[in-house]
């Protein structure tokens, strides 16, 4: 199958420390790939790239066949690459619907339309109010997003990159700091979303049970460099991926 | 509950309710000269200061040209009032070169300076405004310099016109008031800056005003789920810009004069920031709020003073306190406090009380 998302050589440079080296790779609709490594490895800094936080200092990021790489993050996400944060990254004063509403409405194009009063759109807020439900976020729809708890803002950052519908699902840590009554809704989530075929999902992920339960693939990050790429099992089990996050990665002197 | 559902937000709206219906009747409230100067400058800045809000408030943009777009918009009607002559087309040209004016100045500003950081944004619009004002001033052959520029209106705003007559053919009094042309005038004020208000209103209710509100909250999310920033950004600095120099034309109309202390001057646009605080940001009521208050106290303030400053007379020390030329302390120390009291400003304070959850 043709790759749906392909950094080549993607590199930067911040003065002499190079945070992403050369990282080539092709993504597959259908495929679900966990990113690992250890902190520092630059798996945000990766994303960051892929979804346009940060300009690359060489390399190319190609959407369907088209490079992607100088574009503003809004021109990214209107090609279909919808990115969630690792810290939570919301619209605090807004609520929760609102937020919501916002991601669906960026894809409809309605946000040009001055003098429609926005709750007449009921389109919008009944598509808003789906993904609230599929959250699980339905009770707390009027509250201001600041108010939530943690878990429930992790799982308002993971509906808001839901409700972008994109083709590029990129989740970074979707589960960090949440407790574990919580964990499984934003679970079932990807799961729900790998049925769909035609996604490709991309997933920086650090709780081993998760990575077992989700991945399709795995590519392991460190220091910068693409360390090792496969099926889970074989990843997992190979002496490189040992070594790294065992601190034993360094060439004997 | 977000904000706008609260008891507060109630209150704010029954208080600005009130303020609308004070308005629109003041010339039958208040029958002298002075109140209804006080009533239209009100109605006049309510617009201004909404305008800012929608920058500053809604979109978390800080100017300091707004009082810029104010002096096009009022430039533009006293020129071509002044050459043209006193009509209804020379008002039109007037406010459609000001608004063309500001929307070239705009444009330009916000795509060359929107996209760096906040603080050089606000520094080119202060040098902006610092040109507008040494222009206006060093061009006196068309701008009157440091003069202004004194115009008639249209004779429909003459005090002699009459707008109805009694038997005799006099200008008819309804509860003692004239239905003469400054009244007509007052109301051309209070309802051109109604709809102004209005249309800001709908904008804040649009999916766009979302979108505003969603940059302000955070820019990069914004970012990051599709919308352009800075094309939004641009857009809203260009809105607020045409609407501050319809008030400023509106304001020009009104005044039958123009010059750099009513239209330019840096001391308008300090007034603007204190209206915006005091009433508080990002809720458009605010403005109404803020606007009343300070213009209130600037007219009325000293006269407080003088009767509070006799009324001691006998105790020492206050009398000097209440000094009716200290009145700009007072205007201070009051400022203070509003802002320790109500930190969101009154607006935004009050809207925050009486949340249900």
């Amino acid at each position: 199958m043709t790759p749906s998302l392909r950094t080549e050589d993607l590199t930067i440079r911040f003065g002499g420390h190079v945070a992403v080296n050369a990282v080539s790779c092709d993504f597959r609709p259908g495929e679900l790939t966990v990113i690992v490594g250890p902190n520092g490895a630059g798996k945000t800094t990766y994303f960051n790239l892929i979804s346009g936080q940060l300009p690359a200092t060489s390399g190319r990021v190609i959407k369907d066949g088209t490079d992607i790489t100088s574009l503003a993050p809004s021109a990214r996400a209107r090609h279909g690459i919808g990115r969630a944060f690792q810290l939570t990254n919301l619209f605090p004063q807004l609520s929760v619907l609102e937020n919501i509403r916002l991601a669906v409405q960026a894809q409809s194009g309605d946000g040009w339309r001055v003098f429609t009063a926005a709750r007449t759109l009921t389109g919008l807020t009944a598509k808003a109010e789906r993904y609230l439900e599929a959250a699980k976020l339905t009770r707390v729809a009027h509250q201001p997003a600041a108010a939530l708890p943690h878990g429930d803002q992790r799982k308002l950052e993971v509906a808001l990159l839901m409700a972008m519908e994109p083709d590029i699902y990129m989740f970074d840590e979707p589960t960090a700091g949440m407790s574990l009554d919580h964990t499984p809704d934003v679970l079932d989530l990807i799961a729900d979303l790998k049925k769909d075929q035609s996604k490709t999902i991309l997933l920086v992920e650090h709780k081993m049970d998760v990575v077992r339960a989700l991945a399709d693939r795995i590519i392991v990050l460190h220091n910068g460099e693409l360390l090792a790429d496969g099926a889970p099992s074989e990843v997992m089990s190979s002496q490189i991926v040992r070594d790294v996050y065992l601190g034993k990665s360094e060439e004997p002197a | 509950m977000t904000q706008d559902k609260t008891t507060g937000a109630l209150i704010v709206k029954a208080i600005v309710l009130v303020i609308a219906a004070a308005l629109l009747f003041a010339p039958f409230l208040f029958q002298d000269v002075r109140s209804v100067e006080v009533a239209a400058r009100i109605c006049i800045f309510v617009v201004l200061v909404a305008s800012y809000d929608l920058l500053i408030g809604y979109t978390g943009i800080v100017s300091f040209a707004h009082t810029m777009f104010f002096g096009f918009g009022a430039y533009g009607a006293a020129i071509a009032l002044k050459q043209l002559g006193n009509t209804w087309a020379s008002i039109g040209i007037g406010a459609v070169a000001g608004i063309a004016l500001s929307l070239v100045l705009a444009v330009a500003i916000g795509l060359l300076s929107l996209r760096v950081k906040a603080i050089f944004f606000a520094m080119i619009t202060l040098a902006a405004a610092s040109v507008a004002l040494v222009l206006a001033s060093q061009l006196s052959q068309l701008t009157g310099g440091e003069d202004g520029i004194t115009y008639r209106t249209p004779d429909f705003f003459k005090t002699a016109t009459k707008l109805m007559t009694d038997e005799d053919g006099k200008v008819l009094r309804i509860a003692g008031v004239r239905m003469n042309g400054k009244l007509a005038a007052y109301y051309f004020v209070f309802f051109t800056s109604l709809a102004l208000f209005i249309v800001m209103l709908r904008i804040t209710a649009s999916p766009l005003g979302t979108v505003l509100k969603a940059i302000r909250e955070n820019e990069a999310r914004a970012e990051a789920i599709g919308y352009r920033v800075v094309s939004y950004r641009t857009f809203v600095f260009c809105i607020t810009a045409v609407i501050a120099s319809l008030a400023g034309t509106i304001y020009a109309i009104w005044l039958k004069y123009t010059g750099p202390d009513t239209a330019l001057s840096f001391a308008i646009m300090i007034d603007i920031l204190l209206m915006v605080v005091i009433g508080g940001m990002g809720t458009l009521w605010g403005a109404v709020i803020g606007a009343v208050l300070l213009v209130m106290a600037q007219y009325y303030l000293r006269d407080l003073m003088e009767v509070a400053s006799e009324a001691t007379a006998n105790i020492p020390v206050l009398p000097h306190l209440l000094e009716p030329d200290r009145w700009l302390l007072w205007l201070g120390l009051i400022f203070i406090l509003l802002v320790y009291f109500f930190p969101k400003g009154i607006a935004g304070t009050i809207m925050d009380k009486g949340a249900r959850t």
